[in-house]
């Protein structure tokens, strides 16, 4: 039997297949990619693929309404093959793919990251390169003065005034021809290793550049940066989902799927082969730099994906006591990894402080300068769950909740990550209900992101079409299926319509409950009330577009002036950064990672009642909220 | 040192709710003080204690229950006899026999029940449904527009169905409102937050925090209790000020205590006095951690919590 596999705005794929062989695994077997968050348990709807002609085995599930059943909509992980078909892979299936983009930092970023790396420098880093290039000029060998290279190098090296100098194999084998086509004159790419250098590099004078690159590996997507350590030039920029996503959308699910027979390989060749390797040569080619180059890299993940990243079996973090292999790794190298960048490159792994607060949040902190003042500050990560750090120089304490990938679009319906296609802002009409919203990338709408959600929850609470137990309301633009569940309906595209359920909006108070809550157990254990904290700090994929007033407005932050709101881009990318630039960054972050104390909101005892407090429009207790107005209240 | 009485006084009361009309209502709530803490002050209205019987008549009763009720054979002769119990301050229709998976009985005929129900007493009446909250709903709307004026209350409005309910219940027809969570303060709260939302007035509210028999999880019962009433008194929560009002008798006959025969377990003594016991711990705790009132249904059982209220209040 034969199935073709047409892509949306790619090519079409025709594969021998097998009676009663799943799709969405024939799929995946023939290089065609489809996003599966829920690892194809039929739960999330995502993987779904449209019959052209001829037919597939499975039942309908609850995912596909009627009307596009008859359309010949099916979920390729409920689909086996059972004669020959022609399938369509429509682009959101495969939008995880699509993720791999090159881009200048937008202004907004830029001004936060600089601003960060400036708060850093103000606080005491030093911003000493720990890499860097210099040029050496030696006497041309002749049979009176046969020393080899590598100790004529050291001798023009000692003149320099370095003392002690060792070189990678690399740079032996480039030596001697770099030195005998350039009258034995180089530019070597060096590293400091305490007093010592080590050679990573010769190049043709001035011809050498110490480049480093930081990443940013999250579960749901991998940023990257390139930069001229020496220069602290970002020289690219580039994003794409982390293709571990198709065995899993969460950490939990990832390492059940590492567990398989030669599972742990497969997720860390997902990450690294598939997402870091690609990323890397797209960035070297942007910056118009080689790969070899690249004699540092930073990393910064949260504890599973470093485990993952590494190799390094992560079973034990899903299971109680919860105990991770390791949390500050030193000595790694871009050969150990399977990194394609300098195989000496020294691999700067970010610490993790528990096993569900990891590196990305430790190098939030150094990013943040939260370690430096003695103002009190909030620091949030809506990532694939919500991390949450409160303190400043004195104290931090640190606590991870399960909000659940809801803040990137996860276990949401409509949902999606803030790419192009997804709708990031949205306003509500009370009177007519009419929703009026932006698209990111201003195309045809194909989803909504976090921060379109939050608007969309806030705006129909606001406009009394929610009710404060986030039940829809019947009326205009809102429709209820076969078992009664009710959806709001915020646009209708030839992909079908886009809506909002009971179902989703239960699941997204469920992940503000897990925020706030975990702030409110946060301060409680410390004795402090909201009004303590200076300043909040959002980072994460939520994105810069988040309406803090709405995020309020629905009880996920608490009440306080929004002056103290700021957003603050992906922190664990800036964090990962800094170490990349300077080592006293370095040994900083090591720093920070230890003096977080971990809060475990599971064994505290009053958190999930709190959690049940917060499962509402904005609370149960309304006296937590005074700026917020009810239904049809405070609408502008 | 001598002791120094610290009376705990509050600024705030818990919600007054007369059901019922005329020389025979019967006035709930009112506390200003933690339950029966008569020492610390007012405590309002002491709490009353409603007789509970079924539509489905004296199946599988025991013979307390069957000698009491002789005589009457339907739910109305049974409700006359019920409210002579000495002890009785309201009667509880339970509407057992409405439950689609079981004897699935009609709304029409149930509201003829409770109409020949309210019909055949002079103290104020209580309807418990099948909970199924679909039928429920539809029962409460109609039984509560057959009994307009007489004050009834409706046991209960759950998160899931509060709306219809509500509407009808304490809307359409001004009854009274029973707002049921399962012992979580915070889902009390969010309930009765829906239904004032709804339209529904606080003082028309009483709520049915959830029970257990004593020894089956009543720790959590107790302290879903303290912790509502010290939000309502402490904190003048008025989202929380509600009476509550507690079924004790369909939680306290369903347990193994209550229920294995004497012949399986002849060291546990009369199966009879193992109910009854059950009903007094689990209605006494009841009280103590603050139910307003609570509903009962074997005589033994009526008389103690009644005799126990008198020396306490």
């Amino acid at each position: 039997m034969k199935i073709v596999f047409h892509i949306a705005g790619g090519g079409s794929i025709k594969v021998p297949a097998a009676p009663g062989q799943n799709i969405l695994e024939l799929a995946r077997a023939n290089g065609v990619d489809i996003d599966a968050p829920c690892a194809g348990t039929g739960v999330c709807g995502k993987c779904r693929v449209k019959l052209v002609s001829g037919e597939v085995d499975g039942e309908r599930s609850r995912q596909i309404s009627d009307e596009d059943w008859d359309a010949g909509w099916r979920l390729a992980c409920q689909s086996t093959v059972c004669a020959d078909a022609e399938l369509l892979v429509p682009a959101t299936a495969s939008a995880f793919r699509s993720g791999m983009k090159v881009a200048a930092m937008s202004k907004e970023d830029r001004a936060v990251f600089e601003h960060e790396l400036t708060n850093m420098y103000v606080a005491g880093i030093d911003f000493t390169a720990p890499v860097f290039t210099c040029t050496v000029n030696m006497e041309i060998p002749t049979l009176d003065d046969p020393e080899p290279d590598c100790e004529r190098l050291l001798r023009a090296m000692n003149g320099l005034g370095y003392k002690s100098v060792s070189y990678t194999l690399d740079a032996v084998r480039e030596l001697p021809r770099v030195l005998r086509e350039n009258n034995f004159s180089a530019s070597l790419i060096c590293g400091w290793r305490g007093e010592d250098v080590l050679v990573y590099g010769v190049r043709a004078p001035g011809r050498a550049r110490a480049c480093g690159v930081a990443i940013d590996v999250g579960t749901t997507s991998v940023a990257a940066l390139l930069c001229d350590v020496e220069s602290c030039d970002v020289l690219a920029r580039a994003g794409a989902g982390n293709s571990q996503i198709r065995y899993g959308a969460d950490v939990i699910n990832r390492i059940i799927a590492s567990n398989r027979p030669g599972g742990l390989e497969m997720l860390r060749s997902a990450v690294v082969e598939d997402t870091l390797n690609p990323m890397l040569e797209t960035l070297a080619g942007e910056a118009g730099v080689e790969l070899r180059d690249i004699v540092r890299v930073s990393i910064a993940g949260n504890t599973t994906m470093e485990h993952l990243l590494l190799g390094v079996d992560s079973d034990p973090i899903r299971t109680e006591p919860y105990v991770p292999a390791f949390f500050d790794l030193k000595g790694l190298t871009a050969s150990q990894i399977g990194l394609k960048v300098n195989g000496s490159a020294e691999v700067a792994i970010a610490p993790n402080v528990g096993s569900y607060v990891g590196g990305d949040i430790s190098a939030g902190v150094l990013a943040t300068t939260l370690w430096a003042g003695s103002d009190f500050r909030l620091f949030v990560d809506l990532g694939t769950n919500g991390e949450l750090v409160l303190g400043n120089s004195e104290l931090m304490m640190c606590c991870a909740c399960s909000a659940g990938p809801a803040f990137e679009g996860g276990e949401i319906s409509c949902g999606m990550r803030a790419t192009d296609g997804a709708i990031e802002e949205v306003r509500i009409n009370n009177e007519t209900r009419e929703p009026s919203f932006r698209v990111i990338g201003g195309v045809e709408p194909m989803g909504v992101c976090g921060s379109g959600i939050i608007d969309l929850i806030a705006e129909l609470f606001r406009a009394g079409v929610l009710s404060a137990n986030g039940r829809l309301r019947d009326g205009a633009r809102v429709r209820r299926d076969e078992h009664g569940t009710a959806r709001y309906v915020i646009a209708e595209t030839e992909n079908g319509e886009i809506s909002i359920s009971d179902v989703d909006i239960d699941n997204f108070i469920r992940a503000k409950a897990a925020i706030y809550s975990a702030i409110d157990t946060m301060l409680e254990s410390l004795g402090m009330d909201p009004s303590i904290i200076d300043r909040v700090e959002v980072a994460g994929g939520i994105g810069s577009g988040i309406n803090m007033d709405n995020a309020i407005a629905i009880g996920m932050f608490p009440d306080i002036e929004r002056r103290k709101y700021g957003y603050v881009g992906n922190t664990s990318l800036t964090g990962a950064c800094a170490v990349l630039l300077s080592r006293e960054a370095e040994a900083k972050l090591a720093e920070v990672g230890r003096s977080m104390t971990y809060l475990e909101l599971s064994t505290y005892p009053g958190y999930m009642d709190k959690f049940v407090a917060a499962c509402f429009l904005p609370h149960t207790d309304a006296s937590l909220f005074p700026s917020v107005g009810g239904e049809n209240n405070g609408v502008s | 040192m001598p002791f120094k009485r610290t009376p705990q006084k509050f600024n705030a009361a818990i919600n007054a709710m007369t059901l019922g009309t005329g020389d025979n209502a019967v006035t709930i709530g009112g506390a200003s003080v933690l339950p029966l803490y008569s020492f610390d002050g007012d405590i309002g209205n002491a709490p009353k204690i409603g007789v509970e019987i079924s539509d489905l008549g004296l199946e599988g009763e025991c013979v307390g229950m069957t000698e009491f009720y002789a005589g009457a054979s339907t739910p109305a002769e049974m409700a006359a006899k019920a409210e002579k119990m000495p002890g009785a301050d309201f009667v509880c229709l339970r509407l057992e026999g409405a439950d689609p998976n079981g004897h699935n009985r009609s709304v029409e005929e149930c509201v003829e029940i409770a109409k020949a129900v309210a019909g055949a007493i002079s103290l104020p009446l209580v309807i418990e449904g099948c909970k199924n909250n679909e039928k429920d709903a539809e029962l409460f709307e109609k039984i509560a527009a057959a009994l307009e004026g007489k004050n009834v209350l409706f046991l209960s409005a759950k998160e899931e169905n509060h709306k219809s309910v509500g509407a009808a219940v304490g809307l359409a027809y001004a009854q009274k409102v029973g707002a049921e969570s399962s012992v979580d303060i915070n889902l009390a709260k969010q309930l009765n937050v829906l239904l004032t939302q709804l339209g529904v007035k606080a003082e028309n509210i009483a709520m049915n925090l959830g029970s257990a028999a004593a020894g089956y999880g009543f720790e959590y019962v107790a302290s879903t209790m303290d912790r509502v009433k010290a939000a309502a008194l402490g904190q003048n929560d008025a989202m929380l000020q509600m009476p509550v009002i507690t079924p004790v008798a369909s939680e306290a006959w369903s347990v193994k205590e209550a229920m294995v025969d004497e012949a399986d377990f002849p060291e546990w003594g009369p199966q009879e006095d193992r109910g009854v016991r059950m009903e007094i711990a689990t209605a006494a705790a009841c009280l103590a951690c603050g139910s307003d009132a609570v509903i009962l249904k074997h005589p033994r059982s009526v008389a103690t919590i009644s005799a126990m209220v008198a020396a306490l209040k």
